[in-house]
């Protein structure tokens, strides 16, 4: 179903620190990414970009930044400074779609003040900041489920720092688990296309209308400036796309018209995935979600 | 081959002032000395220690009686209430000292070669068994072996402990223990959510280090660049052991699939720098040396110039030790378990052991609680390999598929805490390895659906496994299952699905739980033919319940040593 483009799609995506960033299984968001852009003929290009290598805006659609060992963050956050910055708030600024897992998401905020010693600055993407209070403050581990656009995202979060939102809109809301701090049920945030979340497990393998939103997002933004992104509506690329929507096996019709593509991704063979989602789901309790997650899968099969 | 014991293996003397023991042959001048506590205190405490003894021996019966399980870790739970110095105090009177391991990986498999060689070479081996490697695990191990009046058993003479320890649990036995030799194999990245970070590990353990006293020696892995320079400001005895056959080296191995390596230490623990591997065997064990400052891998007393797989589960490998070489024949599959043979080797040589019984010791050493243990299940063999982390994993992987056969496997995935809650390691888990390898491929446990998940995205089809979750997965899913409906959930019998549309799990086989996936992986594999069963740590567990169940293998706590 993934052949027949005569000039296939490609996409960059800029791995950011995949050598300090690589803590929890984030390896798995990019196979996710890989695989679903590869079963629809869409080439997804992986760039590792480490410690001195310059980010080029133009030369990338979609950015990703893990989470990392204490030790390794902080030579990080120098080279997001020095290094990276400019060009990451460009490409934020012009709709780069983003996703920063755990201390990606921390570094991506205003800065991270451990228990001891000076702050670590981040680069103030989105208006928030982490405070870690110490050793005797539990670190906040488990599963976690949290609504988003209607729908759930699951995963699993460990950190030890409590995030705050200023004006950053967050993620989700947090149906179980911890979220940013324990204590307002918000869970991640959003600046423009960036998406902040403390959720790996890995995070997208399980939530692949997540991974599928992300990769519209790049889709419409290389090859369709002008489209309407639908960020206020994103629940229209969400989920079920209906078969009647669905592009034909054609790959004329494919090529020709661009401004479909990024509405009508062809859809997959996910029910694994839903299982996987849903089993963790049951696992947090919450089973209305699960069954309403199963319902759905059964209702796109038929 | 056992060697001859020592003519006079008790020398009649009681306490303290031990001497050097004229007997014996390779131990001659290597008792530890013994700490000498105030007679009127150590009155005191050897009453609360009889006391201690009693009460921990009690409650360990009336367990094993009321069948609450192998009854083994309640005893130095209730010794420790008692008296909370209970192992401090017995751990004294241990004639040969006390020998620890520990490391991410391998610390079962290499104590108990450790074990078996100092056995060979004539000692009384205390070994705490597979998986009582916390401080209560340790106590049972020493109250079990003692007296009501609070003496070890023949006072300890001739015996010598062998303790493996978790890593966490490093700080707190050295407090009560000082060892006389430390054995720190490696150190890898594993359940995140109950140790914390590598580098938080790493800290612990300098720590305890700083705490031992000279006389310890400490026997460290020199491929390993975290555990290597752990001895930076010890001024006891260190040696090193490591492996020096290039031909080991990943990029000459390189197959014809992507590998995928996690590495746990990039960079240099002195400057910060990236290390530079010359070899890399697997994760970050090789050759290594820093970019920057003065750093490398520091040479080995003990080497491997040689390892060659001899068959899928035996190496022949090549010790060179003071210009002299043996040839040894390490029966584990794994390079994994050649450094675990290396560990032991050094440790044995750390308390003067001749070079027969080590090799003997390691020839005969049996694998450990289901580290590659081979269980013969009718026509069917199975091989347990015990995979609890991404290097781990990887390297089982690794052994798993060397041979380019295809094999009959059955994965097993749990969250339990002593698995780690966490299950996102398995996406650093080089799962491509297996794609195409698999002839029959069953994947279970609570994070079944994971599994498959990542075995799926690693490119095997969907078709080519069975899912076998722990529970059923259905929209009026939830009221947890009483044994009965499990019961008839297996009655109905396995159906390889994809046939029912009512059925929301259309892609799950019809029956649920480790006992069912054993059953299919067992059909899927012909007689005469090996299954593979690669389980989490209390995967490991239910499944090696069930075989002694089915009485294809013992009960792991009815062991030799009691």
């Amino acid at each position: 179903m993934s052949d027949g483009f005569t000039q296939p799609l490609t996409l960059t995506l800029g791995h950011l620190y995949p050598d300090q960033l690589n803590l929890y299984g984030d390896r798995g968001n990019i196979l996710t990414l890989r695989r679903r852009c590869q079963l629809r003929g869409i080439e997804l290009r992986i760039v590792g970009l480490g410690i001195g290598d310059a980010l080029a805006p133009d030369e990338y659609d979609i950015l990703f930044i893990g989470g990392g060992q204490d030790k390794e963050q902080a030579p990080v956050a120098q080279d997001l400074h020095e290094m990276k910055g400019i060009g990451l708030w460009a490409a934020i600024e012009d709709d780069m779609p983003v996703l920063a897992v755990c201390g990606g998401f921390q570094l991506l905020a205003h800065y991270y003040r451990p228990a001891e010693g000076p702050d670590m600055q981040g680069l103030g993407v989105f208006d928030a900041w982490t405070i870690h209070k110490g050793a005797r403050t539990a670190r906040c581990i488990g599963n976690i489920a949290i609504s988003w656009n209607g729908q759930t995202l699951v995963g699993f979060e460990n950190h030890g720092g409590r995030t705050y939102l200023g004006t950053a809109k967050p993620l989700g809301k947090v149906l179980k688990g911890y979220g940013n701090n324990a204590e307002d049920s918000t869970e991640g945030a959003i600046y423009r296309n960036a998406y902040g979340t403390y959720l790996h497990g890995s995070l997208l393998p399980k939530n692949p209308h997540f991974a599928d939103y992300l990769i519209k997002l790049a889709l419409q933004r290389k090859y369709r400036s002008d489209f309407d992104t639908g960020q206020e509506k994103p629940e229209e690329f969400n989920g079920h796309i209906h078969i009647d929507q669905m592009p034909v096996d054609d790959s004329r019709q494919l090529e020709s018209t661009t401004d479909n593509i990024a509405s009508s991704l062809l859809p997959l063979d996910d029910l694994l995935e839903w299982e996987a989602h849903a089993s963790v789901l049951v696992r947090l309790g919450l089973r209305n979600e699960a069954t309403a997650v199963l319902t759905a899968q059964r209702m796109r099969k038929g | 081959m056992r060697k001859q014991r020592p003519s006079q293996s008790m020398p009649p003397k009681i306490d303290g002032e031990q001497q050097e023991s004229q007997n014996n042959p390779s131990q001659s001048t290597n008792t530890v000395p013994q700490r000498q506590p105030n007679r009127k205190k150590r009155r005191q405490h050897v009453l609360r220690a009889g006391l201690a003894v009693v009460a921990g021996r009690a409650a360990g019966a009336i367990s094993r009686r009321l069948h609450l399980g192998g009854g083994t870790s309640v005893v130095g739970i209730v010794a420790q209430r008692i008296y909370p110095e209970i192992i401090e105090h017995l751990a004294t009177q241990i004639e040969y000292g006390t020998v620890i391991v520990t490391g991410t990986n391998g610390k079962t498999t290499t104590s108990g070669f450790i074990a078996t060689i100092l056995r060979d070479s004539g000692l009384r081996v205390w070994h705490n068994r597979e998986g009582s490697n916390l401080m209560r695990g340790v106590a049972s191990l020493f109250v079990i072996r003692a007296q009501p009046n609070g003496q070890m058993r023949r006072s300890g003479k001739r015996a010598i402990s062998i303790l493996e320890i978790d890593e966490a649990t490093i700080p707190q036995i050295v407090k009560a223990i000082e060892p006389r030799v430390a054995v720190f194999n490696n150190l890898f990245r594993d359940q995140l959510d109950r140790y914390g970070e590598v580098d938080s590990i790493i800290s612990h353990w300098r720590k305890a280090i700083s705490q031992m006293p000279a006389t310890t020696t400490l026997v460290l892995n020199a491929d390993d660049p975290s555990i290597a320079h752990l001895a930076t400001g010890f001024s006891g005895k260190v040696l090193y052991y490591g492996i020096d056959d290039p031909s080991l080296d990943l990029q000459k191995q390189r197959g014809d699939s992507e590998q995928y390596q996690v590495s746990d230490a990039r960079t240099c623990s002195n400057c910060g720098h990236e290390y530079r591997y010359d070899l890399r065997f697997y994760s970050h064990i090789g050759h290594y040396r820093c970019t920057s400052c003065e750093l490398q891998r520091p040479q080995p007393d003990i080497r491997a110039t040689q390892v060659q797989l001899d068959s899928f589960d035996r190496h022949r490998i090549t010790v060179e030790h003071t210009g002299q070489q043996h040839e040894i024949i390490v029966p584990l599959p794994g390079l994994y378990n050649v450094y675990n043979a290396l560990a032991a080797i050094t440790a044995a040589q750390a308390v003067n052991t001749d070079w027969q019984s080590i090799i003997t010791g390691i020839e005969q050493s049996k694998p450990a609680f289901g580290r590659g243990e081979l269980i013969q299940a009718g026509d069917r063999t199975i091989r347990l390999l015990l995979a609890k982390n991404p290097t781990g994993f990887n390297e089982v992987l690794r052994t798993v598929f060397s041979e380019g056969i295809a094999r009959h496997v059955l994965f097993i995935l749990n969250d339990n805490i002593a698995d780690g809650q966490d299950v996102s390691w398995i996406w650093d888990v080089d799962f491509e390895r297996a794609v195409g390898h698999t002839q029959s491929l069953v994947v279970s446990g609570t994070r079944a659906l994971d599994l498959a998940l990542r075995l799926k995205y690693a490119g095997i089809p969907q078709k080519e496994m069975t899912i076998i979750p722990y529970m059923p997965l259905k929209g009026e899913w939830g009221t947890h299952q009483t044994r009965q409906q499990r019961g008839a959930n297996k009655k109905q019998k396995k159906r390889q699905t994809l046939a029912d549309p009512e059925q929301l799990t259309s892609q799950i086989a019809n029956s649920y739980g480790l006992k069912s996936a054993l059953d299919t992986a067992l059909q899927q594999t012909p007689i005469g033919e090996t299954l593979f069963i690669v389980p989490t740590y209390t995967g490991l567990l239910t499944v090696h319940r069930e075989l002694e169940q089915r009485g294809l293998t013992p009960h792991f706590w009815e062991g030799k040593e009691v």
